[in-house]
């Protein structure tokens, strides 16, 4: 709550600007907001809490409290966007240091996606909280002390078709076949085996998933599996500082071939589990030619409520698809 | 992928062949998997069996030598990837197959002019 003054002037004085000539010629269909805050998380805060932070762009950071909950905010007065990358993985990064900072300061959070903004001063944003109190309150409450994990089974070294060939009997078989066999019928019967192969491969993997998913679900509150390549990354060095120079030594091995990757799960533990999950995971890294990545704790953004969405107005634009 | 570039001038001939060339290899492995689906299911004779694999095999050993000669093997494999991953996105879409991370884009709440 101390950090507003700064801005107000600067904030104030774009405000009318932007009523008086709206940059609606540029960008046809970004929203026009004349005072807004953007929003990182929500938080259990009291009346005094602060958090002494540059957020994305590098604007101060407040907290406005309304009933023991906090919004994780800063004044802005339109949306983020830009064509430059760089520009873009910046903002990203200071939106989640903030979130991961808040949530170090005043335990497990309610992240907003990037780029989450509320029309109105800081008086609207306590307006939303206590409307949304309830909901919130539940929301936060049902989230205390859980983080999120994510878990990525990678195959980096395939399992090897001699050795599938050993453990079943009907490949066995073809492979005999084919030996005895009139050029047609092998040919045929080629394709038959390298079928079987590749659902063999395929049934290892949804097993190892499955296995995965139970012994995981046991020990956690919820578990999801995600798609099992990400279908968007920024890069993998994605670091505060001038990103340029990390980028070279990376590149040419971007792609993840490294490795196929069988599974990819997020989930959501209570923070005491961690340890339960780590030695599931070490189980499955026990096995030749699986590599485990296990990060977090996270945000749980993944098991966030959805708000807004139940009546109140929201401009929201998805990228669209490439 | 959206558009499928075939190129212009001199390399639309071989972007056009890239072309012609996948869409007959997805179908020649088409029949293949139906060919080995009615071996499996013991309606076809030894003999049936033997001239459809005969058959299926000169087709693809003269598609073979077809990209090798065009120098085209890259261009085809490169174009079935890209089938591949928009093939996968659709069935995907279909099933409604968890997608935990959101479109990309912004959201700002509170109406116009309040």
């Amino acid at each position: 709550m101390s950090s507003d003054g700064a801005n107000d002037g600067d904030g104030a004085a774009k405000g009318l600007e932007a009523l008086d000539e709206q940059p609606a010629d540029e960008h046809a269909e970004t929203p026009a907001i004349d005072e807004g805050r953007y929003l990182y998380c929500l938080v259990r805060a009291d009346e005094d809490a602060a958090l002494e932070t540059t957020g994305v762009d590098d604007e101060p950071v407040s907290i406005v409290t309304e009933n023991g909950i906090g919004a994780v905010v800063h004044a802005c007065d339109g949306i983020y966007d830009s064509a430059d990358l760089a520009q873009i993985r910046r903002w990203l990064v200071r939106h989640q240091t903030v979130v991961d900072e808040a949530g170090q300061a005043f335990g497990t959070p309610i992240p907003f996606q990037f780029d989450t903004i509320l029309r109105g001063d800081d008086a609207a944003v306590r307006e939303w909280l206590h409307e949304e109190s309830e909901t919130l309150e539940r929301a936060l409450s049902g989230l205390v002390d859980h983080w999120e994990y994510r878990v990525e089974v990678v195959e980096v070294d395939p399992i090897s078709d001699e050795a599938l060939i050993e453990r079943d009997e009907r490949l066995r078989e073809l492979d005999e076949q084919i030996g005895g066999s009139g050029e047609g019928t092998a040919f045929l019967l080629e394709k038959q085996f390298d079928q079987r192969l590749t659902e063999l491969r395929a049934a290892r993997r949804e097993s190892l998933t499955a296995d995965l998913e139970e012994r995981l679900a046991a020990k956690a509150r919820e578990v999801h599996a995600l798609e099992r390549s990400p279908s968007a990354k920024l890069s993998n060095d994605i670091t505060d500082t001038e990103s340029e120079t990390v980028r070279d030594s990376s590149d040419g091995s971007d792609e993840s071939s490294d490795g196929e990757a069988l599974c990819r799960l997020t989930v959501l533990a209570h923070e005491d589990d961690e340890e339960a999950i780590g030695s599931i995971l070490d189980d499955v890294a026990a096995n030749d030619g699986l590599e485990v990545r296990f990060t977090g704790p996270w945000p749980p953004y993944t098991f966030s409520p959805e708000l807004g969405d139940d009546g109140t107005a929201a401009d929201e634009r998805a990228n669209p698809q490439p | 992928m959206t558009a499928i570039d075939v190129g212009d001038g001199e390399d639309a001939r071989q972007g056009l062949v890239t072309l012609v060339i996948t869409v007959v290899e997805i179908l020649i492995d088409a029949l293949e998997r139906e060919a080995v689906r009615r071996m499996e299911s013991g309606n076809l004779s030894d003999e049936e069996i033997e001239r459809l694999g005969s058959q299926l095999a000169t087709i693809e050993a003269e598609i073979e030598q077809l990209k090798a000669d065009e120098e085209i093997e890259d261009g085809v494999d490169d174009l079935r990837g890209d089938l591949d991953g928009l093939v996968n996105d659709a069935i995907e879409q279909l099933h409604g197959e968890p997608t935990a991370t959101q479109n990309p884009g912004y959201s700002v709440f509170g109406g116009e002019g309040e």
